[in-house]
């Protein structure tokens, strides 16, 4: 386990020198003159001028050479200084914690969701193979899994919020606010850990093991609860790691589209206002936060299966 | 002595009609061991799960199977089931992979009374402790099946047949899988509980473990009882012509292969000073080992001591820590075969045999006229290759196994433990074609198995690989 950790460790080593390296050669490679550009993000495009170009040319010292200005780059990242916002001038790190947060809440509240609706369903039609149950599920999940989570929100906006009414279509502020991009985001993971538990739990169901466990006495709800959910859910929990890519890049879709102030929003802005310390920023708490939880489920794969353990 | 169990014209047959099992009548009784033998797929196990209750659903029975004067078959399914654990405890075939692999094996015993008596599970915990602790698993309570050795395992599941203390004991092929040199010791505990005043019943084709423990039994053959009657006198004079092939089937009671005329052989392995280890699982060391054209080597020991990775190294297959290896410069790595010990593993399922074999022609380009000479050779009808792995036998599918090998012309087979899967009389046909390869050829077989009568009959060269035993080096892991 030691290793494995020190292996997430790397990685997230490997991020920021990755993140801050391709966000180095963007910031070079826009075209233009990059003071000017600048300039006008901050103070507007009526109001910029050559002088004000210049002026921000020398604050930004844009004027060094290439490797210069990697080094002084790369250093200011390894001492965690993410710098300011082009647009702003707020610190980055200020804005990120912000919407971080709001980012968090919104993808812990679709995991929640994913995990009531995906393992739940996949146990019953792994119980059940073949059944409606199991057709049913089979079809919604490769719909959904089909449909690209932008046409899944506006179709979720269509019916929840402007037909039925149920639900504000966009915006931050209440709890309501955050429920449909939540769903939205749910869906998506649903459909995939439904189908990885339905397949589990179906090979469980043909282990000798399950077939004992009914032979020496228990019942079957026993039998189900006692051994099939536990040994069904291991390549379940596995699959998490894998649906986090999943769920930070549909955080910034389904922010985007809900008008929600996370993180996934804020990269898709200072994209397109080029302001690169901010994409930077941005791109190092997804992809720090990516690491961070797949040691999470690694933990969790070590506690819930002994083989893991023992091996540790 | 009232009978526990009277079976009466017991006839199972498909939905289709088609008769599985036929009139099969017998009773047991308790205290006196009652094993049913035969080849897989003469019915034996259809008639203890018909007893249990546990049949397929598509199938359909007839006759009586009287319990307490009941008979069970007239009873609906949720009564018969009620009976699971209560009356009857069944002893899972290969009881490693019986065992839930993510829940301790104290939880696993434990949980038997948590379903039968509805008990608190402090107490049930309690109890199954005490269980575990009487056959000698004290140590092992909070140990995962995984870290258990076959015998462990297979003392795990009688903890769970005993702690609900019922009536009847059902083993199902209980010394499948596990070392010859075990079996006498589940044959003992076996015996005990049969002492306790148990009914037992065991399914096997292991005739040694038969001879163990005695009592009565029932011979089975495409779905009838043949004979049944007392044990011993069964071993030494069987009046039907099938016992007899039975128990004739016994490697020991094999005919002594005769000496062959040493002519000078070339060698088709040489090595010197040998050493492997996993981690610091110490298998051999310093080993010298040559291999001849026409000779049959056996590699005899105990599960676990290194003898199929010695195979695998003198194959080629795996690198040795130290040592000198020496293959004839002529031999292509492709002479040099292995044939594996589950031959439903060493085939693609979801193919037909056809198939795979089509494409390992065309993968060598070879003419199809010799496989057909080589089926022919093997006593295997072509016919066979239309179906899947699944549905031909496992005697049948090593001998194709053994065909593939042969495809290629080797000049060495590895046969690991490649009939310890099979019943006696696949055994010996399956080692006997072996042998008349060897003969006719002039290969090298290295046959790798854990059980010395075997070995002892058909070996020129024996080495021994006397580790650890496995229940010794399992203990150690798990401390």
């Amino acid at each position: 386990m030691k290793q494995r950790l020190m292996l997430r460790l790397m990685q997230c080593v490997a991020v920021v020198l990755m993140v801050g390296t391709l966000s180095f050669a963007l910031m070079v490679a826009l075209p233009g003159d990059p003071a000017m550009r600048i300039a006008a993000g901050r103070y507007g495009p009526d109001m910029m001028n050559s002088a004000i170009a210049d002026q921000v040319r020398a604050e930004l010292e844009l004027e060094q050479p290439l490797a210069q200005r990697f080094v002084v780059w790369m250093g200011d990242l390894l001492r965690f200084d993410l710098g300011h916002s082009l647009v702003t001038g707020a610190p980055v790190v200020d804005e990120i914690g912000l919407q971080l947060g709001h980012s968090l809440m919104l993808a812990l509240l679709a995991f929640a969701i994913s995990l009531l609706i995906g393992p739940t369903l996949g146990a019953l039609a792994g119980l059940m193979p073949g059944s409606w149950m199991d057709r049913t599920t089979l079809v919604l999940a490769t719909a959904l899994r089909a449909v690209p989570p932008f046409v899944l929100a506006v179709l979720m906006m269509v019916i929840f919020a402007v037909t039925l009414r149920w639900l504000p279509t966009a915006g931050f502020g209440s709890w309501q606010h955050l429920l449909l991009p939540a769903i939205t985001l749910a869906l998506g993971l649903a459909a995939m850990s439904s189908r990885v538990m339905r397949d589990a739990m179906v090979r469980v169901t043909r282990e000798p093991y399950f077939a004992h466990a009914r032979l020496k006495g228990l019942s079957d709800r026993a039998v189900v609860q006692r051994h099939g959910l536990r040994n069904a859910s291991l390549p379940v929990f596995t699959y998490l790691g894998l649906q986090l890519v999943y769920l930070v890049e549909g955080v910034v879709v389904v922010e985007s589209i809900f008008a929600f102030p996370g993180i996934g929003h804020a990269l898709v802005h200072a994209i397109i206002a080029r302001d690169v310390p901010m994409v930077q920023g941005t791109a190092l708490a997804m992809g720090g936060l990516f690491v961070v939880l797949n040691s999470l489920v690694d933990l969790g794969c070590v506690q819930l299966d002994p083989r893991l353990r023992r091996a540790a | 002595m009232s009978a526990l169990i009277e079976i009466e014209q017991l006839t199972i047959k498909t939905a289709d009609g088609r008769p599985l099992v036929t009139d099969v009548s017998f009773s047991i009784h308790a205290g006196e061991p009652f094993c049913l033998v035969g080849e897989t797929g003469s019915g034996k196990s259809l008639v203890m799960h018909a007893l249990m209750g546990s049949l397929p659903d598509e199938l359909r029975c007839s006759g009586q199977i009287r319990y307490q004067k009941e008979n069970l078959l007239a009873l609906p399914a949720a009564q018969r089931r009620a009976f699971w654990g209560r009356r009857f405890a069944l002893l899972p075939q290969e009881p490693w992979l019986a065992l839930d692999p993510t829940m301790t094996v104290l939880d696993q015993v434990a949980e038997v009374l948590l379903a039968l008596e509805g008990m608190p599970l402090g107490q049930a915990r309690k109890l199954a402790t005490t269980e575990l602790s009487v056959l000698g698993l004290g140590d092992n309570l909070l140990s995962y099946p995984f870290e258990l050795s076959g015998g462990m395992a297979q003392r795990v599941s009688i903890a769970m047949a005993r702690i609900a203390a019922s009536p009847l004991l059902l083993a199902d092929e209980p010394t499948k899988g596990l070392d010859k040199a075990l079996c006498q010791t589940v044959a003992d505990l076996l015996l005990t509980e049969a002492d306790a005043g148990r009914g037992l019943l065991v399914i096997t084709h292991d005739l040694d473990l038969v001879a163990a423990l005695g009592g009565r039994l029932g011979v089975m053959r495409d779905g009838r009882l043949l004979e049944s009657g007392v044990t011993e006198p069964w071993l030494k004079a069987p009046t039907q012509p099938y016992s007899r092939e039975l128990i004739a089937a016994m490697p020991q009671h094999w005919p002594r292969p005769q000496t062959k005329v040493s002519a000078q052989r070339s060698e088709v392995v040489q090595a010197q000073g040998l050493s492997k280890s996993f981690g610091d699982r110490h298998l051999f060391s310093d080993l010298d080992v040559t291999l001849r054209e026409g000779e049959v080597t056996v590699v005899l020991g105990p599960s676990g001591s290194g003898k199929s990775t010695l195979g695998n190294v003198l194959t080629g297959l795996l690198p040795a820590d130290a040592g000198q290896l020496i293959w004839p410069e002529s031999a292509s790595p492709l002479k040099y075969q292995k044939i594996y010990q589950d031959p439903p593993a060493a085939f693609i399922a979801h193919q037909t045999l056809r198939q795979s074999f089509d494409d390992l022609l065309a993968l060598h380009g070879l003419e199809p006229a010799r496989l057909n000479h080589l089926l022919s050779e093997l006593g295997l009808a072509e016919a066979l290759l239309e179906r899947r792995p699944s549905g031909i036998s496992g005697g049948e599918l090593q001998r194709l196994a053994i065909a593939r090998a042969l495809l290629l012309e080797p000049v060495m087979l590895f046969a690991d433990e490649a009939t310890s899967r099979l019943d006696p009389v696949s055994q010996k046909k399956v080692i006997e074609l072996l042998l008349a390869e060897v003969a006719e050829r002039g290969l090298a077989l290295l046959l790798v198995t854990h059980d010395p009568a075997l070995a002892e009959r058909i070996a020129d060269q024996l080495i021994r690989l006397d580790q650890q035993p496995t229940d010794a080096a399992a203990q150690q892991q798990a401390a």
